[in-house]
């Protein structure tokens, strides 16, 4: 808190607490734990205190003051579930009410509606008025986002969000008074890379995404704190999974890197990711053939190889893999001389959001580019001239290699593949470790500014695939000694202690919200 | 139109020139003394241009009565950004037609007083926002400032006093809501004609963001005759606070309808049935509204009071935009109140719920029972919406359609019951 | 026009006019300068949408959705943007009207007086329902809010002129002297 403003000191419902001057009567009822109800008010936007919501009485007022905009005063005694407070949030419901469809069984907004919520919280649930409700349709406003107009409620958030931090007033308002509904210009759709915050920030079912549409219900869904892979920038997000499917993104709140936004991108590409055939065993070579195997005799089989390895060891790694999951690469590579290692990174133009500037859709279309160059790793174009020809150990890890050239990797002595699709040519491994994505296991990133987050297990992994940091230390405690992780964390700790880069860092300093690291050196590994 | 009945009992200073065709061009208002205020403002200092308006009592005549020095008072003196001064001609409360008289007859009078007001807040550039419904009154307009320009009366240095000011004729485009001060501030800045939220207050940040004064037409007209002859000459009319004159426009079921200037002190009954002559040849008043829809209804015997602010406040209305309406007994008042509530369901921005579905639902109820559907339970469900939509809102738009609800079923519920028993009604063909 | 020509001048001229042409340019000649001269006004472009939309209406008798674009254009603005301010407000016409747009008030000092009379008969004798063209595209009868000259009711508005004091028994009269 700043020392500089001043105190001020309020009552509300008999409460006292000190806020600062300027505070609305909203958030200094936040920090009692009172939550107001609200419709328009959203607190990456601008407040336009036109629902009527958040009213409630403050003595000596002559009427009702919206706790949204309304700054409190030394003194004031606000009541939030008084008599009157209490009727006038009822009969905003009621109001809203009116024309409602009440189609909840066909909305996808049910369970997690706002006017379900504050209905059953007023208690307004018998209609007073018997006059036919007026119909609106549907209709397209993106090419995948769908508006009812009969659920809207005119709270606006939508058309604000497009204004205000879209910079694009693309959607609006059409009509007055009760004539009004939500429109992008005549016959139009729109395309903005962060249009689907539109549907996030709408409080009822009147917006909704047509790739969700009607795919689950709302309590049916698990919400799992993650970051998105789909860029560096690394947007704070929660996994709604369902059946150890992911089949919506969500941003979470981090005002240092996506504030309550992520872009349209993330949400597509990660919904698609984990879908198709997966690497669900290990396997080794056998005369020739990949043979399934457990786990202790994979691991076997790579301590075995490790132990007779020369000719050192290079690496192609994907920018999308974990931390920990480099970690454990750049330490077996260690383990047969450390000879190199690169990666690629796939590219898009940027899209920066100009309400929030600090987040972009990024250039880099992964997650880890950073984690990767501060492992030793290098960013290169051509990742398969990099190893051809190799003699020695090549491990690859996560990078699919769908491109790869006729006779890639032939002349290596030892081809360990960790991953979780497996490619033609990645089939030309000697052994192959399953590995899980990462929404089924714990890990950390590194975004692009060098912040490091954590994300944490949505889903069961497919089959007997296991992390690297747990099957990977297991084989570096058989070579070199020491314990096996017993953790993410714990792989972490260790990677922090080595990587100047990370070091002090720990997974209860990064928590959710993240922490940044000291600026990156590549390569900093003690050997 | 609308001026042509004179009456030796009204107190003309805003009016006496209706009707004059004379009147209208700046050089017919010079001969009548015109720009004679202007001339004076301009030599005082601009605090004592304030304060004399301060001193006369002068109250908004828009229909909010808020006195109209003290508004200026709150006004930036120190020049950091450019002040404003938005002159609301968006006159559309029902029943209501001074401004336009104003500004037809007389636009130099209006134009005079926007100049005064306009150098005493400091202010360089100032708006006339006129609806837009008002083409031939725009015209005139457009003409006014056009010889005022040529003249010297607006633009650089204004008689050669160094002072500066631009003047912009903007019209509207129609929208009742428009007249609300800061609908009018958002309609102005080419934006939808929603009311803000206050604060901030128009004097803190109003037209594009700058201080901003938004008076109404008739109270800037009042001001060159209040700079003229003073704050005490401005007082020989009307009540200690509710000084002066004002133009009421009387409409409806009177043998006389028109705009007639009186002195505030002036009998409301003497208004309604001395000057337009009360209802036609055999009929009786049913109710009249004395100051625009917005307001409570008057019975008959409630007319008894002066017309000052304070009067029909105590006899359980308000004076509002002076605009009255009489209605007699072939009223059906059902109807009567259901077109009131049909305006403000038509005129309401949208922005609140309460208003955008509380307008369209009491309508829907009052056509309703019009026609003979209603309920018993419809009364106190529309009192209780009225009680809901009232107090609860940024604009009072929401409370001025409740008004002729509540107060027709306060005081005619025998016609509602007419229509819910039995789909009959009381008015008499 | 003269007036109109002069650069303090942003105010509407009669934005509905019985001549339209509805595929003229916005905005050359004469209306190029009254354009520039209205941008002159205000101390950003935004706020001369509604004299500009009044302009363009002027010129082509309705605000269609390509006219909203055009003007956008003009004034920086998006084209959703101009369509919600555009909605808002009554005078602009989203859709053609007839060569005379004939607006019968109702408001409450007129409908005491019989302007629903008034109304009908306009309906009956152009042989329209309210808000549609005539067949021949002469006539299109609103209803509108209240006209702010309640002492003479009814109050007629014809396109830019306003007839006072119209009773039903008038109305025959009124139409036939239009043309």
């Amino acid at each position: 808190m700043d020392s500089e403003s001043k105190l001020v000191n309020i009552t509300i419902d008999g409460a006292e607490v000190a806020v600062p001057e300027g505070t609305t009567i909203l958030d200094a009822a936040a920090r009692l734990g009172i939550v107001i109800p609200r419709y328009c008010y959203h607190p990456g936007l601008s407040a336009p205190a036109q629902c009527r919501m958040c009213l409630v009485e403050v003595e000596g007022a002559p009427k009702p003051l919206p706790a949204c905009v309304q700054q409190v005063q030394d003194g004031m005694v606000v009541s939030t579930d008084c008599v009157e407070a209490r009727k006038a949030r009822r009969s905003v419901i009621e109001f809203l009410l009116l024309n409602h469809p009440l189609d909840c069984p066909i909305c996808d907004a049910a369970g997690q509606c706002m006017l379900q919520d504050y209905a059953y919280e007023t208690g307004q649930l018998r209609r007073r008025a018997v006059e036919p409700k007026v119909v609106l349709g549907r209709d397209h406003v993106t090419s995948e986002i769908v508006y009812f107009g009969d659920r809207c409620i005119l709270c606006t958030r939508c058309v604000r969000f497009m204004d205000e931090i879209a910079q694009e007033p693309v959607l609006q308002v059409v009509n007055r008074g009760h004539y009004g509904y939500i429109d992008t210009m005549t016959d139009e759709l729109f395309e903005h890379p962060f249009s689907m915050n539109i549907v996030d920030v709408c409080p009822v079912g009147a917006l909704v995404n047509e790739d969700f549409l009607f795919k689950a219900r709302s309590w049916d869904l698990d919400q799992t704190p993650s970051i998105c892979p789909a860029c560096s920038q690394g947007c704070n997000v929660a996994l709604g999974t369902k059946e150890n499917r992911v089949v919506r993104l969500k941003p979470r709140f981090n005002p240092e890197v996506n504030s309550y936004w992520m872009c349209d991108h993330g949400r597509r590409e990660v919904v698609r990711w984990g879908a198709g055939m997966r690497a669900e065993v290990p396997m080794v070579r056998e005369a020739d053939r990949l043979v399934p195997v457990d786990w202790s005799r994979a691991l076997d089989a790579v301590v075995e190889a490790l132990q007779g390895a020369a000719g050192g060891a290079k690496a192609i790694v994907d920018p999308g893999a974990s931390n920990e999951s480099l970690y454990i690469v750049r330490k077996l590579m260690d383990q047969a001389g450390f000879d190199g290692g690169g990666f690629r990174v796939p590219r898009g133009p940027q899209y920066v959001l100009k309400g929030f500037p600090k987040l972009a859709l990024r250039e880099d279309r992964a997650a880890n580019a950073r984690g990767a160059e501060a492992l030793g790793f290098e960013r290169v174009d051509d990742i398969y001239g990099a190893v051809s020809g190799h003699q020695g150990v090549l491990f690859v890890l996560e990078e699919r290699l769908e491109d790869a050239p006729a006779g890639f990797a032939d002349g290596c002595a030892l081809f360990i593949y960790i991953g979780s699709v497996l490619s033609p040519a990645a089939r030309r491994a000697h052994i192959v470790l399953p590995s899980p994505s990462f929404a089924e296991m714990d890990g950390t990133f590194t975004n692009f500014e060098g912040r490091v987050q954590r994300f944490t297990q949505a889903l069961l992994p497919p089959g007997l695939a296991r992390p690297l940091w747990m099957s990977g230390s297991a084989v570096l405690a058989r070579l070199a000694g020491g314990e096996p992780f017993s953790s993410a964390a714990a792989a972490f700790a260790a990677l922090a202690d080595e990587v100047g880069a990370y070091s002090g860092l720990s997974y209860e300093k990064i928590g959710l919200t993240g922490a940044v690291s000291a600026s990156a050196e590549s390569g900093a590994t003690a050997s | 139109m609308a001026y042509p009945y004179e009456h030796p009992r009204e107190s003309r200073m805003l009016s006496q020139y209706f009707g004059d065709q004379d009147a209208i061009g700046i050089d017919g208002w010079l001969e009548r003394g015109g720009y004679k205020a202007l001339d004076k403002a301009l030599g005082m200092a601009q605090d004592d241009v304030i304060q004399v308006v301060k001193d006369s009592g002068l109250r908004g005549r828009g229909g909010a009565g808020f006195p109209a020095g003290l508004k200026w008072s709150f006004m930036p003196k120190d020049g950091v950004v450019p002040n404003y001064l938005a002159c609301n001609a968006d006159e559309s409360e029902p029943g209501t037609f001074k401004d336009r008289e104003l500004m037809r007859w007389t636009p130099h009078q209006v134009i005079e007083g926007i100049i005064i007001c306009s150098y005493a807040i400091r202010a360089r550039h100032a708006y006339i926002y006129i609806r837009g419904e008002f083409v031939d009154i725009v015209r005139v307009l457009n003409r006014a400032v056009v010889e005022a320009y040529e003249r010297g009366y607006l633009g650089p240095s204004i008689l050669g006093s160094g002072y500066e000011l631009d003047l912009t004729v903007h019209t509207g485009a129609g929208a009742y809501i428009a007249g609300e001060e800061t609908g009018l501030l958002n309609s102005l800045e080419g934006r939808r004609a929603e009311p803000r939220v206050k604060p901030p207050f128009p004097a803190q940040r109003g037209a594009f963001g700058m201080p901003t004064t938004v008076n109404n037409v008739e109270t800037l007209a009042s001001v060159p005759h209040i700079v003229l002859n003073g704050a005490d000459w401005y007082r020989q009319w009307g009540t200690e606070k509710s000084p002066g004159t004002k133009l009421f426009s009387c409409c409806g079921h009177l043998q006389r309808p028109g705009n007639y200037e009186v002195a505030l002190d002036f009998n409301l009954k003497d208004l309604v049935y001395d000057l337009c002559g009360g209802p036609p040849e055999g009929r009786e008043l049913l109710g009249v509204i004395p100051g625009g829809s917005s307001v409570p209804i008057l019975t008959v015997d409630e007319l008894d009071c002066d017309v000052s602010y304070e009067g029909i406040e105590a006899a359980g209305s308000f004076q509002g935009s002076g605009g009255l309406i009489a209605m007699d007994d072939s009223t059906c008042m059902v109807r009567a109140v259901r077109r009131m509530v049909e305006f403000y369901a038509h005129e309401s921005c949208g922005q609140c719920t309460p208003c955008r579905e509380g307008t369209a639902w009491l309508a829907k109820i009052l056509r309703r029972i019009e026609r003979g559907e209603g309920r018993e339970e419809d009364i106190p469900l529309l009192l209780d919406i009225g009680a809901n939509m009232a107090g609860k809102t940024i604009c009072p738009l929401s409370d001025s359609a409740a008004v002729p609800v509540v107060s027709s079923i306060q005081k005619f519920e025998y016609e509602y019951m007419a229509h819910i028993r039995d789909g009959s009604c009381t008015a008499k063909r | 026009m003269s007036d109109a020509m002069h650069p303090a001048i942003a105010g509407a001229q009669p934005s509905q006019r019985a001549e339209k042409n509805p595929d003229a340019p916005l905005f050359e000649g004469a209306y190029k300068e009254r354009f520039d001269h209205i941008l002159t006004r205000y101390p950003n472009k935004r706020a001369a949408l509604l004299p500009v939309l009044h302009m363009a209406q002027e010129i082509r008798g309705w605000i269609s959705p390509e006219t909203m674009s055009r003007v956008a254009e003009l004034l920086d603005l998006t084209p959703a943007y101009v369509r919600s301010v555009a909605s808002f407000y009554t005078m602009f016409a989203l859709r053609p009207v007839g060569k005379y747009l004939i607006q019968v008030c109702v408001g409450i000092g007129c409908d005491l007086c019989g302007a629903e009379g008034v109304a009908e008969r306009f309906l009956e004798l152009t042989k329209t329902r309210i808000g549609e063209t005539s067949a021949d595209g002469k006539y299109t009868v609103v209803e509108v809010e209240c006209l702010g000259a309640c002492a003479f009711p009814t109050v007629v508005q014809v396109n830019d002129k306003v007839y006072e004091g119209v009773k039903a028994e008038d109305v025959e009269a009124l139409l036939k002297e239009l043309d």
